[in-house]
């Protein structure tokens, strides 16, 4: 898929076309092939294809509004994609519950923080621990909660166990979200927007967080609307604009890629 | 809400060991209290003790589901309906005794209540209790269209009683403790059910759904063991209480839109989702109303008896109640006896840095969700203008 020396307008195409015909069930741990979704009118993905291979971090960029959350919406369950092909483990599970995706190993954060507020942070951690059967008591045992508080602690949360969601400041929403999504015992993990509004300090301390679990075995895909933050972090960005994908490649391709330069107005937003 | 939310404590305030004991000795010392109350009160009190009893049955019914889960039934009638009927009508048509029309009564009621609940619990927010709005309303004009059958808006006449003693007292006494006994019951199982890992499912679905499904967890499930359970438990009260001599299959007993709407301020005045708040408030605020039935004492100025204005006092009261403790009269009583204590004991809840678990309104999460349905299925129409753009963005609120 090399980009670089034609002009934008090609490129364009080339991208999208490629993608049309290459991907299989197979090609990846997650497998995203032709995927649409339309609101009305509106086209928020756009025939988008790309494959997230086990064990890398992928950066999953675009611009506000590229379609990125309404990607990550269709595929673990929120939405039902309008057409298109979602493959996980080599399983179309296009359309599946998002409970059933999280049971498989599926997990994702919200970038519009959605925390149990009736509840502390070791509470909203207890819950994704909590075994999805109707008569249960493993709430009662130490060991769920044990788990629970090591949870936080992973994600620097150890000395806000119980505090409420509303106490915390943005950085602790966002470990909050890792933590819950940890809990289910992930196998790949999207991460929406992590960086959004983090100071630089934060930004690499949840950087090392990434790379940590990279080391564990979990593959990521980490979207944000620019490179900056992630360069260091991501083995391989896909970049999309207007629903569908404009680029992909490492992140030194990316960023001297013309067709993601022209989509962030001469190169400002990387 | 934070400053609030330290300040005051809720739900998982009562499961907090601090409190543990004088909560539990209360409620011991009020179930005894019931235990003997027969023998403390005139026998028309223990008629209205009973009719007490299993309202308060009706009221828990409506919380383990509405008050738990955030699912508002606006129809809960309709389950007390179907269960009443049914038993009333096996009963009286195919000569069954009660002891197996109950149990049919109560299948039928959850067969019923799965019916119209499983499509309407697709339904999110208040889309969802226009269902339930509707239900009994249909009940009722079927009741009213085969009159020959469900005796239309009079009712049916009394099945036949499962106690029943040549002594008009001792019968009323038996069935006192009848309706204790079931009360007991359903207190039981649904205290273990909201206490267990189910119960924090259906708090955090109040919260929000999605977060639920995020943690890998099923709503859709949770709320038709919710639903199923409530309609078992109102099925079973009301297929119980027309074989008692307090009640009657008939709508005004058991279908009326004024049953449905007593038993949701009961379970609010009470305590949402606390079953316990419920089952207090029930009791009080049927007895309360059959009280004020009773004051012969003319109101001065209007020159009317209180006896004649009784159920307008009482939706005065209940009211100013709402206003005054919209948390509910059990949260009240036990962050005012918590904090009262932490007084006594010298303990500084402000500087606990946050240990207490947070208070938050159940109504208020309702109605925040609420607000986020509606905002969605806006979003969903075609053509509307914020949606597709805000979704296109990322953020669904």
């Amino acid at each position: 898929m090399s980009t670089d020396s034609e002009g934008p307008e090609t490129d364009w195409d080339d991208a999208s076309d490629d993608a049309a015909d290459t991907y299989g069930p197979d090609d990846g741990l997650l497998v995203i092939e032709n995927l649409t979704k339309r609101f009305g009118g509106l086209t928020a993905v756009d025939d988008l294809s790309f494959a997230v291979e086990e064990g890398e971090i992928l950066g999953f960029i675009g611009p506000n509004g590229a379609g990125k959350s309404t990607t990550f919406d269709c595929v673990t369950g929120t939405y039902r994609p309008t057409s298109g092909t979602v493959w996980y483990r080599g399983e179309d599970v296009t359309g599946v519950a998002t409970h059933q995706l999280v049971g498989r190993g599926l997990a994702r954060t919200f970038q519009s923080f959605r925390p149990l507020r009736d509840r502390t942070v070791v509470g909203n951690v207890t819950l994704a621990l909590t075994p999805d059967r109707l008569f249960s008591l493993s709430g009662l045992r130490g060991t769920t909660r044990q788990r629970a508080v090591e949870m936080c602690e992973r994600v620097g949360l150890g000395d806000r166990l119980h505090q409420t969601p509303s106490e915390l400041p943005h950085a602790g929403m966002l470990r909050l979200e890792l933590a819950r999504a940890l809990a289910t015992d992930p196998d790949l993990l999207l991460v929406d927007e992590p960086f959004a509004g983090l100071a630089g300090s934060e930004v690499a301390e949840l950087s090392e967080l990434f790379e940590s679990l990279r080391q564990e075995g979990i593959t990521l895909v980490v979207v944000d609307h620019n490179m900056r933050g992630l360069l260091s972090l991501i083995d391989r960005a896909v970049v999309i604009q207007f629903g569908a994908k404009i680029a992909e490649g490492t992140p030194e391709e990316i960023r001297d890629d013309p067709t993601v330069q022209e989509a962030y107005l001469g190169g400002d937003g990387l | 809400m934070s400053a609030d939310a330290t300040a005051t404590r809720g739900l998982v305030g009562l499961l907090d060991p601090r409190r543990y004991g004088i909560r539990h000795q209360a409620g011991v010392v009020g179930l005894v209290l019931l235990a003997v109350a027969p023998y403390l009160v005139p026998t028309v009190w223990v008629r209205n003790l009973t009719i007490a009893l299993f309202f308060a049955m009706f009221a828990m019914s409506w919380d383990v589901v509405s008050g738990y889960t955030g699912q508002i039934s606006f129809g809960h009638a309709f389950f007390f309906a179907i269960g009443g009927y049914s038993s009333a009508l096996l009963n009286l048509e195919l000569g069954l005794p009660p002891v197996v029309t109950v149990p049919v009564a109560v299948v039928v009621t959850v067969v019923a209540g799965l019916l119209v609940g499983v499509p309407a619990l697709r339904l999110r927010g208040p889309y969802f209790s226009l269902v339930t709005l509707v239900a009994p309303t249909i009940l009722l004009n079927v009741f009213i269209l085969f009159s020959d059958t469900f005796g239309g808006e009079l009712g049916l006449d009394s099945p036949a009683p499962i106690l029943d003693f040549d002594d008009l007292a001792v019968t009323l006494v038996a069935n006192y403790y009848l309706a204790f006994a079931l009360f007991v019951g359903i207190l039981a199982v649904l205290l273990a059910v909201t206490r267990s890992d189910a119960g924090a499912v259906f708090t955090a679905i109040r919260e929000d759904e999605d977060a639920v499904a995020a943690s890998g967890l099923n709503p859709a499930k949770f709320k038709v063991f919710a639903f199923a359970l409530s309609a078992a438990v109102g099925g079973l009260a009301g297929a119980v209480f027309v074989h008692t001599p307090v009640g009657n299959p008939n709508p005004s007993q058991l279908l009326a839109l004024t049953v449905s709407i007593e038993v949701i301020i009961a379970a609010i005045l009470g305590g949402m989702g606390t079953i316990v708040g419920a089952a207090i408030a029930g009791i009080f605020l049927r007895l309360f109303q059959l009280y004020l039935g009773t004051v012969e004492y003319v109101v001065p100025v209007v020159d009317t008896a209180v006896a004649d204005v009784d159920l307008l006092l009482f939706s005065l009261v209940t009211l100013v109640l709402l206003f005054a403790l919209p948390g509910g009269i059990v949260r009240w009583a036990v962050h005012g006896g918590g904090a009262a204590l932490d007084n006594i004991r010298g303990r500084d809840t402000a500087t606990d840095g946050g240990r207490d678990p947070p208070d938050r309104d159940a109504l208020a999460a309702v109605r925040e969700s609420w607000r986020e349905d509606v905002a969605a299925m806006q979003a969903r129409v075609p053509g509307a203008e914020p949606g597709p753009d805000e979704s296109a963005g990322g953020d669904r609120r």
